[in-house]
């Protein structure tokens, strides 16, 4: 083990006049999420039209407020999903990529970008609003993934909420795409 | 390349040198963080953990190999500290509600630690229930395997960071940051490390997001000293980060960064105040 110091450190904290912020960080491009999530598989974009009725859903299932966007979702042949979303709050962000099986199981999560919090004292009272009220009698709500990573930090909690979300997607809209009769819920990729 | 997995209740960052060619290395090092977190999570009824904190006052456990190594380590640990480290606080964060209730303990029975005996390499018994929760060493330890697989499968040089349990392997010297606990959006760089780990355990996120102290007193003789209301950030430096990860406790609990415990795991303690 290799350690050196920075000196100033040592002196105190109140010597090093310009703090570095907590930044965004960028991991990997939309392209390599889908050569990581599924190697040697070919990716066909399926977009798909949120509904107001399915927006709800979604939202009330993960507690996720902004909308889910519909434009990031990917197909395989053998019936595999990529789906890619973002949780976004006042001041932080993060995209991450879902992958799920063809029989609806997560396959893996690929974090794209995470932007850490700016000034989160205030922008943290107004998320951990939307945690407050679940309680157990709510079926369909995340108290029970949530409270499984107690201790973590909040943006794995809205990590969590976001999986969740794209659970749900699957469930109520991706799903249902395979059989004709569901076709006229996607349209046509540019 | 860098790549980022939500894994270990935090967001595990593995970056290495090498660019595309790597995929395979990192995927397999996830992998080991994963499996650690299947053997040793506290979250999960069926993990081995759990078997442990059910079965092992009752009969002999057989347990993988590297459940058996983070047990060994932590009795170390454990010994070296004069109990000041202990995973034998499960209980304390069931009953403060930060991890989930599987077992019901009536508690003054519980034994911590120092009651689990090897058998065998891989067989170890309790002499009184236990509930274990290796949440603050488990996770120095996944660490550490994801740098093995790395190292194992070519990778010259990199790092592995879970969440504030960091290592640093190879060439290259990593600038570390650490959060201001009085700030925490702010960091502060620290120095810069080559060839080894660093943990950081503090409380900044707790009080903001006003949760009970996680970080458990074994020692504490009444309640209300359970929970340890620390001030600042404490870090740890050393060869391994499973020890780095562990030792953070004994530094936030005894607030001492010259206690006997680092110079014995030649470790250096580092406390930034609030």
């Amino acid at each position: 083990m290799i350690w050196k110091p920075n000196p100033l450190a040592l002196i105190g904290i109140a010597m090093i006049s310009a703090p570095i912020i907590a930044h965004a960080k960028i991991y990997v491009s939309v392209e390599q999420a889908q050569k990581i999530l599924f190697p040697n598989k070919t990716l066909t974009k399926n977009p798909i039209i949120i509904t107001d009725d399915l927006q709800d859903k979604m939202r009330s299932a993960s507690s996720i407020r902004h909308p889910f966007q519909g434009d990031r979702i990917w197909k395989a042949a053998d019936g595999s999903w990529l789906v890619i979303d973002e949780v976004v709050g006042k001041h932080e962000m993060i995209t991450y990529a879902v992958a799920i099986n063809p029989n609806g199981s997560i396959a893996g999560i690929e974090v794209l970008e995470y932007v850490e919090s700016y000034g989160y004292e205030v922008a943290e009272a107004q998320w951990r609003k939307q945690f407050v009220g679940k309680t157990a009698s709510d079926p369909i709500k995340l108290n029970q993934d949530i409270q499984n990573i107690g201790g973590a930090t909040l943006s794995c909690k809205h990590l969590t909420d976001g999986v969740k979300r794209v659970a749900v997607l699957y469930e109520l809209a991706l799903k249902n795409t395979s059989s004709p009769g569901a076709q006229t819920q996607t349209i046509k990729a540019k | 390349m860098i790549r980022c997995k939500p894994l270990l209740g935090t967001f595990v960052e593995i970056s290495i040198r090498e660019n595309e060619d790597g995929l395979e290395a990192i995927e397999n090092a996830f992998n080991a963080i994963q499996k650690v977190h299947d053997l040793m999570g506290f979250h999960n009824p069926e993990s081995e953990l759990s078997l442990i904190n059910q079965l092992a006052h009752k009969e002999a456990v057989e347990i993988h190999p590297w459940t058996a190594q983070v047990i060994k380590i932590a009795k170390e640990v454990y010994l070296a500290s004069d109990g000041l480290f202990n995973c034998g606080i499960g209980h304390r964060l069931v009953a403060a509600g930060l991890l989930p209730r599987h077992i019901t303990f009536t508690n003054h029975e519980l034994g911590g630690i120092e009651d689990i005996q090897f058998l065998a390499p891989d067989l170890i018994k309790s002499d009184r229930p236990v509930c274990l929760d290796l949440g603050g060493i488990a996770k120095g330890f996944a660490v550490d395997m994801a740098v093995r697989v790395l190292i194992s499968e070519g990778i010259t040089s990199g790092s592995v960071n879970a969440g504030g349990d960091l290592r640093v392997f190879g060439k290259t010297a990593l600038p570390i940051q650490i959060r201001d606990p009085g700030l925490p959006e702010k960091l502060i760089e620290i120095g810069s490390l080559k060839d080894g780990a660093i943990a950081t355990s503090s409380l900044y996120f707790a009080k903001r997001d006003q949760q009970i102290s996680h970080i458990i007193n074994p020692l504490a003789q009444n309640l209300s000293e359970v929970h340890a209301e620390v001030l600042g950030s404490f870090s740890v430096l050393a060869k391994e980060c499973v020890y780095a990860d562990a030792l953070t406790k004994v530094l936030a609990l005894s607030n001492n960064e010259h206690h006997p415990c680092f110079t014995r795991f030649s470790a250096q303690a580092l406390r930034i105040a609030a």
